[in-house]
């Protein structure tokens, strides 16, 4: 080993072009390059180069310094090495030379060599490549987030002929998302889900890690004429290969064999979502640890039964509720029960009117599945019924608290949540003991909390006197010192001393000393200091506009209901 | 056979003169007649014109009579044939024979030809098969030699010989009753026109004219085609004037005919070949030569051959078996969770940026408050486009009305991009409460005493007040105004005691600090005045008469005058010192006997002089003035004299130099990386030196720490104008041209490991404009501030 090492440095060394203290590259120059240089010293061309560097995960830096001028892109020397000794880069050069013989023989009529050429045309895998760029499983599920929405988008896709996007490249998108829904599916990781106007976004936890994607809108999507394909198709790509893997170990844990082979006959009916359910539910070992959060989401709607219309989004939903633990079934091929199934709880529909109604079931819009999950309790489901406009849609993305506005129905969430919590997690058989027990502690929790806020408002109620005393003591010192002083000076003075004290508010004493603190940073403390005060007063202000706007929304309610 | 080919010989003779040479062979090579005529034709070209056209004819005759020979009746073959010759002579030869003779004439000749040839052929297998023709045809040739005219008679005498020859014909010939019933025309090969204007055609058999028949009109004619469905078929012979009528067969045949087949449908014309010759056994192979030996050694191409395919199997380039599919996905990573921070090639990892959560205002359904009015979407387009905002809340009555989002792909090409041009960066991000970051200073209150309220006013002066000096003793205050007087204040009671009017603006007014000499520098203009305030006890008033009385010096000559006229002032009764400059600012040594005074060279007006002459060091007991820099160092702003040690500072624009006058030389220079300094301070320890700027910052020096300051703060928003520090207190103030006065409190400490302590204490505020000046009372912790409001203000503790 020493030796070898030994080896190496000498080697190292001798390949060192000797350079005169002034000529060597030091700093920013020996550690970056621009990337024309790069692809000079690569030898390939920039489309070559952009796509080994998307595959490669390789993107430009900022240097201290920009030698080579502001307008230019660098890119870490090392990275570039990096790139140089890539296989893939002469795997690259190699095919490209194949693909010389196969036209030549096509070009000397010799056919049969063509053909035997293009039957064994060589192929690349980017196993390595996932690998290299996530060292472990962790790494990899934390940037899930891009791969699963590109996936999710390209399994919508038509497949085109003008932008070059192959059938098989959203087929295997397609695929792939569904068999991560359905892993989701079957762990119960699904935590939160937020339809907005741009898509639907799903965050899942899984070991630990969130993840959250975006899927379009059930709705064929226009493909835009000023967006480069090729470099989505080189990500999507990646991705696969990415997803593939994560997706293997994740089944993998489960004890199901990865890809789940499925029937062929079912997937075409219900688009292989169910399918795929069934292989991923029947198979496997079950007995991992579940956490509190998981048993919760599994048990939301447990014992509900319910219906999708024809007319909502049917992956969606069927990915969400089953996620929660529901039971479901749709109007359509291959649906497990029937619309007039007397067992069925809910059905979801977003239809002007309907027809026939059941009265064993309850006429549900979408948003309440979606609510419901995101709050983990059942919401009543009169606000959400067929034919009614439905409460807000919030975000379940959002910190209330840091953004310091809650938005009405928010609140009555909170409450409700609240609510609920007082009726306790049932376990298994001792559910009704528990709802006695519970309300008795509701009942003491109020008393509590009544209890609590009486001692709040006389807590604050003395701090405001401690203030007052403060501000009267910080007076008083002031007067004595003075007469320590100068007490030689005459009383009118003093007098005159102790109303302008009077006079001096103590929240302006305050700002001074805030002020003179300010005037003792450093020049960069204080820009900093400044810029998130700016911040600060940003976000105050945003609220303040949410709150005018409540008010003038609340004010043409009055209006119009007097 | 010898025979056939000796009459032909002689009829060949006969028509023509001259001997043919070639004639012996053909009579003796030729069997069959077929081969003869090939010949003849084949070598036609080879003999002379004339012959050739002997022979053809004679050919022609041949084939005529041949032709009577096979069955005059048969008149569809003739008609075909006349046809197809489409000249008149032959029509006319054929005429007698046939009542449906045919118009048609628009057959290419050389179909025709070929007719003719095979016409022939079947002629001259006729004449082979049966050998009693030969006798008659010779006679038959021999007088059609003779004429054309003779024709008839010939078609009329050679059916019997042939008449048992062709069925054909025989069968044919039921069509010819028709024909009998029109007369035929014997008028011959003759031009038709000649019979234009004759009412007949010509002669029948007997002799009798054939009477024209009247023509069809236009009308007849387009009316017969609209009646007679066969109309079509039908064609007028203008030599017989007769319409014919076509029978289907003959359309059919001309249909073949014309599409270069075989007229009659069942020849077949790809008839098997029979080789009639037996080979076996004959000895006489077509070729003699050997066999090639390459027909007895295996092929090297073949070998190559299978070389190149077995190495392609071996090579598994062929292979008839289907690759091995390897699984595409397998397990890449083990069970440790491990994560690791740095990639592969060795940079540390930055991840991308995660996209920013989605708030409520992307929701399809946000709370009403999140949705802009109109005027605030209207009002975004008045805005800067960076500003405005990228995505406008909307509201959805319900899930289904939500449209396909138009961006969706726009925008994740654009997180591509991102992913991949971007330069990431590291940057920490500071997660912190802003008030963390104001620094933890002691609070004033534990460093009192300092001045804190107003508590004075000292009023009179007419304008800006320029500048501040107290007594030592601090009863008595100073003060110089741009209105040209220097008032003399009480400063317990704020009386005025005394004015001295200048002439003109006040600049700078320094008290002496030793407490014996109670004299006043004040500078105005050029001058520097001395005045005894009076306010000193009065045993030290006669010292102070003798001071400020001119002294005759033994050489007042002009030497000195550069360096200042000692003059005395009657008026005020003290000493006038003349300078070449504007004087700005005058400081006394703390020993009370030198002064130094600020007059920095007008250099716009005369240029640089070769002697600096702006700092002058004067000295009051000897009256004398002296110039210690003969060099400039950039403009002097202002000079001060260490209060304890023989050192002398010297504030240019940017840079403090501290001399040592002991020494005579530069002890130190202070960056100040300051732009423009307006006062100096010095600490009365003597170590520390505060140094206020134009651009409103205070630089605090350590000069035994260092050449740069220890500290810079940038208190003011406006220019500061004068820093002073307390004599006895550890109190140092700023004011500046913002009004405000600000009051520190600086510690030095007498250990030297200790910086000193430097805390904002207040900011005095009252003035309504700027403030010039600012002096501490030498013994109290107030503060005299003066500035462009025209009063004096004094702030107590």
């Amino acid at each position: 080993m020493v030796k070898s090492t030994k080896k190496k440095v000498t080697k190292a060394q001798k390949s060192k072009q000797y350079l005169p203290p002034g000529k060597r590259k030091l700093g920013n120059v020996a550690k970056y390059t621009t990337r024309n240089k790069a692809l000079n010293r690569l030898q390939i061309k920039l489309p070559e180069f952009r796509r080994l560097c998307i595959l490669k995960g390789i993107h430009p830096r900022e240097p201290k310094k920009k030698f080579e001028g502001q307008n230019k892109t660098y890119y870490h020397v090392k990275d570039i090495n990096f790139l140089a000794h890539e296989p893939l880069l002469e795997k690259d050069r190699d095919l490209k030379a194949y693909e010389k013989k196969i036209k030549k023989a096509k070009a000397k009529k010799n056919r049969e060599l063509a053909e035997r050429f293009d039957r064994l045309r060589p192929t690349y895998t980017l196993d390595h490549l996932v690998k290299e760029r996530y060292p472990s499983f962790i790494d990899a599920l934390r940037d899930m987030d891009d791969p699963l929405t590109m996936l999710h988008l390209f399994a919508t896709l038509p497949a085109d002929n003008v932008q070059k996007i192959p059938v098989e490249r959203v087929q295997t998108a397609r695929r792939l998302s569904l068999e991560w829904q359905a892993y989701v599916t079957r762990t119960n990781s699904l935590r939160k889900i937020f339809v907005s106007v741009k898509g639907i976004y799903y965050q899942v936890d899984i070991n630990g890690q969130k993840i959250t994607w975006l899927t379009p809108h059930a709705l064929s999507q226009v493909l835009p004429s000023d967006v480069d394909f090729r470099v989505m198709l080189t990500f999507v790509e990646f991705y696969e290969t990415l997803v593939g893997f994560v997706n293997f170990k994740l089944y993998h844990s489960l004890g199901i064999s990865y890809p789940p082979i499925i029937d062929q006959r079912l997937e075409r009916a219900t688009a292989g979502v169910e399918e795929l359910m069934e292989v991923v539910n029947s198979d496997g070992t079950s007995d991992e640890l579940e956490d509190e959060e998981t048993l919760r989401c599994k048990t939301l709607f447990k014992d509900l039964k319910f219906f999708l219309a024809r007319e909502v989004p049917r992956d969606s939903l069927l990915f969400t509720i089953r996620s929660f633990g529901g039971k479901v079934s749709w109007d359509g091929d291959g649906a497990p029960y029937e619309e007039n199934d007397e067992t069925i709880t809910h059905q979801i529909v977003d239809r002007p009117t309907q027809g026939h109604k059941f009265l064993s079931r309850d006429y549900v819009q979408p948003q309440w599945v979606y609510d419901s999950c995101n709050a983990r309790i059942l919401l009543p489901a009169e606000e959400y019924v067929l034919g009614r406009v439905p409460p807000p849609h919030l975000s379940p993305f959002v910190d209330n608290e840091a953004e310091g506005y809650i938005p009405e129905y928010g609140e009555t969430i909170k409450r409700l949540q609240a609510a609920s919590a007082n009726h306790v997690l049932p376990l298994p058989g001792t559910e009704e003991e528990m709802v006695d027990r519970s309300e008795e502690e509701a009942a003491l929790r109020r008393s509590e909390a009544a209890e609590v806020a009486a001692k709040e408002q006389e807590a604050v109620a003395m701090e405001r006197t401690y203030g007052e005393e403060l501000a009267k003591e910080l007076a008083g010192v002031s007067y004595s010192a003075s007469l320590q002083d100068q007490d030689d000076k005459d009383a009118m003075e003093d007098e005159k001393q102790e109303r302008k004290q009077q006079v001096v508010p103590p929240p302006a004493a305050e700002d001074e000393t805030a002020t003179l603190a300010q005037m003792m940073m450093p020049k960069k403390t204080k820009k900093l200091y400044e810029a998130m005060q700016m911040g600060i007063g940003k976000k105050k202000a945003g609220v303040e506009l949410l709150k005018q706007r409540k008010k003038k929304v609340e004010e043409k309610k009055k209006g119009s209901s007097s | 056979m010898a025979k056939v080919t000796s009459t032909k010989r002689k009829q060949r003779n006969g028509v023509v003169a001259t001997p043919a040479p070639r004639s012996d062979s053909e009579g003796e090579d030729v069997r069959d007649d077929l081969k003869l005529d090939e010949e003849s034709e084949e070598e036609s070209p080879l003999s002379s014109d004339a012959e050739e056209g002997s022979e053809d004819r004679s050919d022609v005759e041949e084939g005529s009579d041949d032709d009577n020979e096979d069955g005059d009746e048969d008149d569809i073959s003739n008609a075909i044939r006349s046809l197809l010759r489409g000249n008149g002579a032959e029509k006319s030869d054929d005429s007698d024979a046939d009542d449906s003779d045919y118009e048609v004439g628009s057959d290419s000749d050389g179909s025709g030809a070929e007719l003719e040839e095979s016409d022939d052929e079947e002629g001259g297998s006729d004449s082979e098969e049966d050998g009693a023709g030969p006798a008659e045809e010779n006679g038959h040739a021999k007088e059609s030699v003779e004429g054309s005219e003779l024709d008839d008679k010939n078609v009329a005498a050679a059916p019997e010989g042939n008449e048992n020859g062709n069925t054909k014909g025989v069968e044919e010939s039921d069509s010819e009753d028709d024909g009998d019933l029109n007369p035929r025309n014997t008028v011959g090969d003759v031009p038709l026109e000649w019979y234009r204007d004759e009412k007949h055609i010509g002669y029948d058999r007997d002799g009798k004219k054939i009477i024209k028949k009247g023509r069809k009109d236009q009308l007849d004619a387009f009316l017969s085609r609209a009646d007679d469905s066969k109309d079509w078929r039908k064609l007028y012979d203008e030599y017989n004037d007769e319409e014919i009528i076509l029978t289907k067969d003959e359309v059919d045949m001309i249909r073949r005919l014309r599409e270069g087949r075989t007229p009659h449908a069942d020849v077949n014309p790809y008839e098997e070949y029979t080789d009639w010759f037996e080979w076996e056994d004959k000895g006489h192979p077509l070729s003699n030569a050997p066999e090639p030996k390459r027909r007895f050694i295996p092929s090297k191409w073949e070998a190559k051959k299978v070389v190149k395919l077995v190495r392609a199997l071996r090579k598994g380039w062929i292979s008839l078996e289907k690759p091995k599919e390897k699984p595409k996905y397998y397990m890449l990573w083990g069970d440790d969770l491990q994560t690791a921070d740095k990639t592969a090639n060795g940079l540390a990892y930055i991840p991308p940026p995660k996209t920013k959560l989605p708030g409520h205002d992307e929701s399809y359904n946000p709370p009403e408050e999140y949705i802009p009015t109109q005027e605030e979407i209207n009002s975004y387009q008045l805005m800067y486009e960076e500003d405005r905002p990228k995505f406008i809340p909307q509201k959805f009555d319900s899930l289904r009305k939500v449209p396909a989002y138009a961006d969706f792909i726009k925008e994740r090409f654009e997180r591509c991009l991102d992913l991949y041009l971007c330069p990431r960066t590291r940057k920490k991000r500071i997660n912190i409460d802003p008030e963390s970051l104001v620094p933890k200073l002691p609070k004033p209150k534990d460093l009192q005493p300092f001045p804190t309220t107003f508590y004075l006013e000292y009023r009179g002066h007419t304008a800006t007040v320029s500048s501040l000096s107290s007594s030592p003793s601090g009863e008595w205050l100073a003060s110089g105004s741009y209105d040209g007087s220097v008032r003399l204040w009480e400063v317990q009671t704020g009386r005025c005691r005394k004015v001295w009017a200048m002439g003109s603006p006040v600049k700078h007014i320094a008290w002496n600090p030793n407490p014996q000499i109670s004299i006043l520098a004040i500078a105005v203009e050029q001058d520097v005045v001395l005045v005894n305030t009076g306010v000193g006890l009065e045993e030290e008033e006669a010292n102070l008469v003798t001071l400020l009385s001119l002294v005759k010096k033994p050489k007042s000559d002009d030497e000195e005058t550069p360096l200042g006229k000692w003059k005395h002032d009657e008026e005020l009764k003290g000493l006038r010192l003349r300078h070449q400059h504007v004087v700005y600012s005058v400081a006394w040594h703390y020993k009370g006997d030198y002064f130094v005074t600020v007059a920095p060279d007008d250099i716009l007006s005369s240029g640089l002089p070769p002697i600096a002459l702006s700092v002058l060091v004067h000295q009051l007991s000897k009256q004398q003035s002296q110039n210690p820099f003969r060099k400039h160092h950039g403009r002097v702003v202002r000079v001060l004299f260490h209060p304890s040690r023989p050192f002398m500072f010297l504030a240019t624009k940017i840079h403090v130099r501290v001399y040592n006058l002991a020494k005579q030389q530069l002890s130190k220079k202070l960056i100040t990386s300051l732009h423009e300094i307006s006062d100096m301070a010095i600490h009365p320890g003597g170590d520390n030196l505060i140094v206020g700027s134009k651009e409103a910052k205070l630089a605090w020096f350590d000069i035994d720490l260092s050449t740069k300051p220890y500290k810079t703060l940038r208190n003011h928003s406006m220019d500061i104008r004068g820093v002073a520090y307390h004599n006895t207190y550890p109190l140092f103030a700023t004011c500046s041209d913002d009004s405000t006065a600000h009051v520190f409190h600086g510690m030095v400490y007498s250990d030297l490991l200790q910086n000193p302590l430097i805390v904002p204490v207040k900011v005095l505020r009252g003035h309504t404009k700027g403030i010039y000046s600012c002096e501490f009372h030498p013994k109290q912790p107030w503060l005299f501030t003066a500035g462009g409001d025209e009063v004096i203000r004094l702030y107590c503790n």
